[in-house]
C-alpha cells in the first residue's frame, strides 16, 4: 500500500494550490475531479528528480495526438523511419512508436483470419497505428509498477521517464493499442511522446496521411487489440466503487 | 552494453550458408568487404574470389549473394534496393557475371535481423527455405512449399514467422530452372535469378528482424541531410517537370512521369484522393507526383489508381496499386494488382491489339492478368525481350517450322489474334513449367532460344523493332535516349545494362538549355548532352558523362540508392536553377557510417566495384579482345527507318566511325586499353585492385 500512502502526499499537495489552507476530505477532492485534478502528474508541479514521488494517477489530458488517414497512407514506413532516426539516431521500425510495419503486409487483422483482407497482400489499405495519448484512466501508465509513464509538459505527452523504467515490460501488455514498444538496446519501454509538439512522423509523411491535431478521446473509439491489465487497479477502488 | 561498433549504416554481419554441408556462418562486413561497401560490390568481390570462371550458372559451385548496402532500410530516400548478383542464367554463350536489383522490404528486413547481405552457396538435397530472424539462422524444409506459387509460399511462410516478415520467393519458374525467372519479395518487387534459387533448391529467403541500423553521424545533421535529398527529388526517374502545366512550374513535358494534376485523382481509393498540384516544396505530396499506372497503362487507370505503393523509405511511389474488379469474375485472380514499368505492361505486351483499343480496358486486363501471373510464377520479361521474341516467332512464323503441328495446335492462337488476355493461361504457365518446346525455348532467354532453334543472332540484331543487343540481352536506355553516351553504356553488361543515370538526365523534362547548363558544371561542358534525337558527333564530355553514369550506377547498387530514382543531378527548383546535388551520395554515405568519404573519394570506391565487374567479365571470357568481342553494337542502331542520315533532327540512328571514337574516348577516360577495352596495369593498381590484375596477367588477360 505504499504508493496509497505516497498519493495521500500528493493529494495534499495538490488541495494546497486548488485551495490554500482549507481541510478537505478526501472523497471531496475526488470529487473535484477533471482540471482540478489535472495537473496532480505535471513534472513541472512535482518538481520531478527533486526527490518527490510520481502521482499515482494520470488526470491531465494531453494537449494533441497524431491522427492518421489509411486511405492515404503509402506503407513508404518514412515516419516510421524518421521517428527512430531523428529522435534515437537510429532506424528502427521494431521501436518506432507509429506503427505501420505490422500492419503492412496483411492488415491489422494478419494473416490469422485465413484470408489477407487489407495491406500490401490484400486490399491495400495500410492501417497506421498510433498512440491515443489517452484521458484518464491511461493504461500503460496504470500499469507500470514504476510509476515510469509521466506526463510531460509541453504537450502533456504521456512519457516514458527512462530513469524509472525497469524494462519488466508490463505496459507493453496493458496497452489496448499495442503501441508500447521495447528497445532490446536500452532494455526500456518506449512510447509516442509527439516530439514536444513536433512530431517527426507527421513531417517526415510523404502522402499527409498523417496530421498532428488537438487532443480529442479516441480511446474507445478505436478497435483495441489487446484486453489491458493493470497491477495497480487497487489503487483505482476509490474512483471506480 | 556491448561495444559501439566502429561504423554506423551496415548491419555488421554477412550470412553465408552452405546448402550442401548445412554449414551456416557470418563474417565481418566492414573487415571483409568495406572497400567494396556492399550490394553489387560485396556480390563481384564473392564471385571474383570464389567462384571459378568456368562455373556455369546452375553448378553448385555458383553462388548467389544477396546484398544490401549502408543506406538500406535508412530514411535516406530511395534506399530500397536488394543486389543479387551471380552467374547470369540467360547471358549467352557463357554464364557470365550478372546483377538483379530488387526492390520492397527484403533489404531493410534483412538488415533489422542483423545482416548486410547473404551468401548462398551448394545446393540442398531436398527443396529448402531460409529462415532469418534476428540473427538466428535455420534452415528449414520446403518440401510442401514446392510446386507452390510465389503468393502461396508467401503466406505459408508469414504463418510461421508472422506477419512482419519479408519474403523473398521463387515460384514453379525459378524451381524448375527456367532461366528466365525472377525472386520476388513484397508482392511484386522482382529481381533475376530466380534459376539459380531453384538449381540450389532453395525456394525461399523469409527475413524477420527487429534490430536496429545505427546512425553514426549527428541526429540534426542526419535530418537536415535527409530533408535536403528530398528537396532535390523529382518523380519516377527523376524527372523533374511536370507532365502537364501546373500554377507553380515554368516548364512542364508530356512525357513526364511527374503526372499529378489538379482533377487527377486516385479513382479506387475509399474515398478517393486527388493528387493535386504538388508543388515541389511541399515535401509532405511526394508520393502523388507519380502514377505509373496511368503513365504505362493510360489515362483510363487514374479510375483504377487505389494508392501508389513501392519501397522501404522512399517517397517516389512507383509501384502502383490498381483495382480492377472485373478481372476476378473473369479470369478468376485477385481484383489488385501493383507494379511499375515493364512488370506492369508485362501482359500487354504479348498481344498485338485488342478488341478496344491499345488504351482500352481488355489491354489493362490483360496487363493485370500478367502482373499475376508473372509474380506468382516468378517468370522474368528481360526487359520485354521476352515479349518482343514471342510476337516476332509467331508472326514470322518460327514457332510453327521450330515445334511442330501437334504442339502449334496446343495454343488457342485465335484467343491471342483476338488479344483475349485468357492467352496468358495458356502460355506463362508452360514457360514456367517447361511445358512443350515452344514454351521451354522462351524461358531459356533470347540466346539460348536462337541457338537451340538455328536461328542466327545476326537476324535479332538487325532488326531494329527487337531492340535486342547482345549475349542474350536487350537495350536500357541506350542511343534513343542519350545518343553516344546511351551506346557505350549498354556495351558494358552481361544482361540489360541496368543504369539509369544517364537518363534520368537527359529525360529530366527539362528544357536543353537547362540542360545544358547543368550538364557544363557536372562534366565540363555543355557539350555533354545534345537533345533527344538532335546528336552531335562524339566528343570528351560524353565520354566524361558515360563513365560517371556507369560509377554511378554501381555506387548505388553499393549504398543501397536506386539507381532507377537517382542520381539527382537535376531538381525540381527553380530558385536553385534546377540544380541538383552530384555530392548526396557522399552525404550521406558519411553521415550514415561515419566513414568520411568526399565526393572523389567515393567516386573510386564505385571505380574499384566497376573495375572488377570488368575483371570478372574479362576472366569469364578467357580473352582480353574485350573491344571486338564483347563490347559490341548490333546493327540496328546504325540504320532508320527512313533513311536519315546521323546528325540529323529526328533520327537517332549512330555514325560508325563516330562511335568507334566514342569507345576508344570511353576506354580513355576509363584507364582502359584503347584497342582491347581491358583496364590498364595502372588502372588496377590506382583502384587498390593490384591482386585482380596478377590473375588476369597470369592469364594473359591483361593489356
Amino acid at each position: 500500500m505504499k504508493a496509497l500512502i505516497e498519493a495521500d502526499g500528493i493529494v495534499e499537495q495538490v488541495l494546497n494550490v486548488v485551495a490554500p489552507g482549507q481541510p478537505v476530505s478526501r472523497r471531496r477532492v475526488l470529487k473535484l475531479c477533471g482540471a482540478t485534478i489535472a495537473g496532480m502528474a505535471s513534472w513541472h508541479f512535482f518538481g520531478m528528480g527533486g526527490g518527490i514521488s510520481a502521482p499515482l494517477i494520470i488526470t491531465e489530458q494531453a494537449g494533441g495526438l497524431v491522427v492518421a488517414d489509411p486511405t492515404r497512407c503509402v506503407g513508404c514506413r518514412r515516419c516510421e523511419l524518421a521517428c527512430t532516426e531523428f529522435n534515437d539516431g537510429k532506424s528502427s521500425p521494431g521501436t518506432a512508436r507509429i506503427k505501420v510495419r505490422r500492419n503492412l503486409n496483411f492488415g491489422p487483422a494478419g494473416l490469422y483470419t485465413g484470408q489477407c483482407t487489407d495491406g500490401n497482400w490484400g486490399s491495400g489499405l495500410i492501417v497506421q497505428d498510433f498512440c491515443k495519448q489517452c484521458p484518464h484512466p491511461v493504461p500503460c501508465a496504470d500499469a507500470c509498477p514504476n510509476a515510469a509513464i509521466e506526463v510531460k509538459p509541453p504537450v502533456n505527452a504521456r512519457v516514458v521517464n527512462p530513469d524509472r523504467c525497469t524494462g519488466c515490460k508490463v505496459c507493453l501488455k496493458a496497452c489496448p493499442w499495442e503501441m508500447m514498444s521495447f528497445d532490446p538496446e536500452t532494455n526500456k519501454a518506449t512510447k509516442c511522446f509527439l516530439c514536444e509538439g513536433k512530431p517527426k512522423c507527421v513531417e517526415a509523411c510523404p502522402a499527409e496521411a498523417l496530421t498532428y491535431v488537438s487532443w480529442v478521446d479516441l480511446t474507445g473509439k478505436v478497435p483495441s487489440r489487446t484486453t489491458p491489465v493493470s497491477n495497480r487497479s487497487v489503487a483505482c477502488i476509490d474512483c471506480h466503487k | 552494453m556491448g561495444k559501439m561498433p566502429q561504423y554506423g549504416g551496415w548491419a555488421g554481419k554477412v550470412l553465408r550458408v552452405d546448402l550442401s554441408t548445412g554449414r551456416i556462418t557470418t563474417e565481418d562486413t566492414v573487415e571483409k568487404y568495406k572497400d567494396y561497401i556492399g550490394g553489387t560490390g560485396l556480390g563481384y568481390k564473392v564471385l571474383w574470389d570464389e567462384v571459378a570462371p568456368e562455373t556455369r550458372a546452375f553448378d553448385p559451385e555458383n553462388k548467389i549473394v544477396f546484398a544490401t548496402g549502408p543506406l538500406a532500410g535508412t530514411s535516406a530516400p530511395c534506399n530500397g534496393r536488394t543486389a543479387i548478383t551471380t552467374l547470369w542464367p540467360t547471358c549467352w554463350p557463357k554464364h557470365l557475371v550478372g546483377s538483379g536489383h530488387m526492390g520492397g522490404h527484403f533489404a531493410a528486413e534483412l538488415k533489422y535481423a542483423g545482416f548486410d547481405g547473404v551468401i548462398v552457396e551448394g545446393r540442398a538435397d531436398h527443396p529448402v527455405w531460409l529462415a532469418i530472424a534476428d540473427g538466428k539462422v535455420e534452415i528449414r524444409d520446403a518440401r510442401r512449399l514446392w510446386g507452390q506459387g510465389i503468393r502461396r509460399t508467401t503466406l505459408e511462410i508469414s504463418r510461421q514467422m508472422g506477419p512482419e516478415a519479408v519474403v523473398a520467393a521463387i515460384g514453379q519458374a525459378g524451381e524448375n530452372m527456367v532461366p528466365m525467372s525472377v525472386i520476388i519479395n513484397s508482392v511484386s518487387h522482382s529481381g533475376a535469378g530466380g534459376a539459380v534459387m531453384g538449381s540450389k533448391n532453395l525456394k525461399a529467403i523469409g527475413v524477420r528482424g527487429t534490430g536496429s541500423i545505427r546512425i553514426a553521424g549527428n541526429r540534426e545533421e542526419w535530418e537536415k541531410a535527409v530533408r535536403y535529398h528530398l528537396s532535390l527529388i523529382g518523380a519516377n526517374n527523376q524527372i523533374v517537370v511536370p507532365s502537364s502545366p501546373q500554377p507553380w512550374a515554368e516548364h512542364y513535358n508530356p512525357g513526364s512521369r511527374w503526372v499529378a494534376s489538379r482533377g487527377r485523382t486516385w479513382g479506387a481509393a475509399n474515398p478517393p484522393i486527388e493528387t493535386g498540384s504538388c508543388e515541389p516544396q511541399n515535401l509532405n505530396r511526394i508520393a502523388y507526383r507519380t502514377n505509373n499506372a496511368a503513365f504505362f497503362l493510360g489515362e483510363q487507370a487514374w479510375r483504377y489508381t487505389v494508392r501508389g505503393n513501392g519501397c522501404t523509405g522512399c517517397p517516389i511511389r512507383c509501384h502502383t496499386m490498381i483495382k480492377v474488379p472485373t478481372v476476378a469474375s473473369k479470369y478468376g485472380i485477385p481484383e489488385i494488382g501493383q507494379s511499375t514499368c515493364v512488370r506492369m505492361i508485362f501482359g500487354k505486351w504479348f498481344f498485338k491489339s485488342f478488341p478496344d483499343g491499345p488504351l482500352g480496358e481488355t489491354s489493362i486486363e490483360a496487363a493485370m492478368v500478367g502482373m499475376h501471373l508473372a509474380d506468382d510464377l516468378g517468370l522474368w520479361d528481360n526487359y520485354g525481350q521476352l515479349q518482343r521474341d514471342f510476337q516476332k516467332c509467331y508472326s514470322e512464323g518460327i514457332f510453327q517450322s521450330k515445334v511442330g503441328e501437334k504442339e502449334f495446335r496446343r495454343y488457342s492462337w485465335d484467343k491471342f489474334e483476338k488479344g483475349d488476355p485468357a492467352f496468358l493461361f495458356e502460355l506463362l504457365p508452360r514457360i514456367a513449367g517447361k511445358d512443350g518446346e515452344l514454351a521451354s525455348a522462351l524461358g531459356l532467354g533470347t540466346g539460348f532460344m536462337l541457338e537451340g532453334w538455328g536461328i542466327s543472332e545476326e537476324a535479332w540484331k538487325s532488326d531494329r523493332t527487337l531492340q535486342y543487343w547482345k549475349l542474350g540481352h536487350p537495350k536500357h536506355h541506350s542511343n534513343e535516349d542519350a545518343g553516344q553516351c546511351g551506346v557505350i553504356i549498354n556495351t558494358q553488361y552481361n544482361r540489360d545494362a541496368q543504369c539509369h543515370s544517364h537518363t534520368n538526365f537527359t529525360r529530366n523534362g527539362l528544357p536543353l538549355e537547362i540542360q545544358k547548363r547543368l550538364a557544363a558544371d557536372l562534366w565540363g561542358s555543355d557539350a555533354a548532352v545534345d537533345a533527344a534525337g538532335d546528336f552531335t558527333p562524339m566528343n570528351v564530355y560524353k565520354a566524361k558523362m558515360a563513365k560517371w553514369a556507369l560509377l554511378r550506377k554501381e555506387l548505388h547498387d553499393s549504398i543501397s540508392l536506386c539507381n532507377w530514382m537517382g542520381p539527382w543531378s537535376s531538381s525540381p527548383l527553380k530558385e536553385r536553377g534546377y540544380k541538383g546535388d552530384d555530392t548526396l551520395e557522399s552525404l550521406l554515405y558519411s553521415l550514415v557510417t561515419g566513414d568520411r568519404k568526399s565526393p572523389r573519394e567515393l567516386d573510386e570506391v564505385a571505380e574499384r566495384i566497376f573495375v572488377l565487374h570488368r575483371a570478372l567479365t574479362i576472366r569469364g571470357m578467357g580473352t582480353r579482345e574485350m573491344r571486338a568481342k564483347h563490347d559490341t553494337i548490333p546493327d540496328w542502331v546504325y540504320g532508320d527507318d527512313k533513311d536519315r542520315i546521323p546528325f540529323t533532327k529526328g533520327t537517332i540512328q549512330m555514325d560508325k566511325d563516330d562511335i568507334r571514337k566514342a569507345m576508344q574516348m570511353f576506354y580513355e577516360e576509363a584507364g582502359w586499353d584503347k584497342e582491347t577495352g581491358v583496364p590498364t596495369g595502372a588502372t588496377y593498381r590506382r583502384l587498390g585492385l593490384s591482386d585482380v590484375e596478377e590473375k588476369l596477367a597470369k592469364k594473359r588477360l591483361t593489356a
